[in-house]
């Protein structure tokens, strides 16, 4: 999350430190900055990784309410996030069609399975149906998507970081 | 995405809901009288487990609570016990009270498959999670 904000931050440097640079000077600087965070996979990977901290507050409160009667499972659709992401990215391709090669590579193959079909779980006597096995793998699943955003973001800004600083 | 998972957890709420079978028939051992107090001893419950291709993927399916029975067939233990309030009164089990028929050992024997099967499908989960954490080191 933190290091996904780091475009916009970046961004608004020069602005903030009220460094009195010329209109087209910043105005290079923002195409830079664009075309160096917008060309890689950092803003989607910012989504995801923002997505699975908010559904990961969801499942724990499905975990707190274990015992509370009446308590139906509440969950976040991931398919819908991965459909919606998707489309996200196809419309920004559509409007600058040339994108490095490796951009699309961290949309899944097929969408993840929809938590609220898969999910069968018990209705219990007193009207809650929250499953402490499921919720629990459901929390590891979404835990594996978290790590696997930020270790190919980490990979990114490794790679940023050896073009800067020109050493591997 | 991890199929597998999905596999596992199924295979860890079956096993749970049968320790409640067995918990509750370990507990109602010497129940005389059934829940709206009429004397009739406990039956014992059993939980039977059906396939469930809903999860998992390639051929590979989960487990699932397809029903508890309850045993009415199950032969009481009769015990001769004149004094008690629940004794059978006339016939060949005279003075004699009837005890849910709930072989102990057999029982502790589900409890300890039960939490086997439990632990196994644990240890499959965290395979499965280390499986993923190896492929996130071909990235780091």
């Amino acid at each position: 999350m933190e290091a996904g904000r780091l475009p916009g931050r970046r961004g608004n440097l020069p602005e903030r430190r009220g460094t009195p640079l010329a209109c087209e000077q910043r105005n290079d600087l923002k195409a830079m900055y664009q075309s160096i965070f917008q060309s890689s996979t950092i803003p989607i990977l910012e989504q995801v990784v923002g997505f699975a901290q908010a559904r990961h507050t969801v499942l724990a409160g499905n975990i707190a309410n274990l015992d509370t009667p009446g308590y139906r499972v509440r969950d976040v659709s991931v398919e819908d996030f991965q459909r919606r992401l998707a489309e996200a990215i196809r419309d920004h391709h559509r409007v600058r069609s040339a994108t490095s090669p490796g951009e699309l590579t961290t949309l899944p193959e097929r969408p993840l399975a929809q938590v609220a079909e898969n999910t069968k779980t018990i209705l219990y006597h007193d009207d809650s149906n929250v499953g402490l096995e499921h919720q629990v793998t459901e929390m590891v699943k979404n835990q594996m998507q978290h790590n696997l955003a930020l270790s190919i973001m980490t990979a990114q800004f490794r790679l940023l970081q050896a073009a800067i600083s020109e050493k591997s | 995405m991890f199929p597998s998972l999905d596999v596992s957890t199924s295979a860890l709420v079956a096993p749970r809901v049968r320790m409640n079978a067995i918990s509750s028939n370990l507990a109602n051992m010497s129940t005389t009288h059934n829940e709206v107090g009429e004397p009739e001893p406990y039956q014992p419950r059993y939980v039977v487990f059906q396939t469930d291709t809903t999860v998992g993927a390639h051929g590979a399916a989960g487990v699932e609570v397809s029903s508890v029975q309850i045993d009415r067939d199950a032969q009481p233990r009769y015990k001769y016990e004149p004094g008690h309030p629940d004794r059978i009164r006339e016939g060949p089990y005279k003075d004699h009270v009837a005890y849910p028929g709930i072989n102990m050992m057999t029982e502790f024997t589900d409890a300890m498959e039960a939490a086997r099967a439990y632990e196994a499908n644990l240890g499959a989960i965290e395979i499965a999670k280390d499986l993923a954490q190896q492929t996130l080191r071909i990235l780091a």
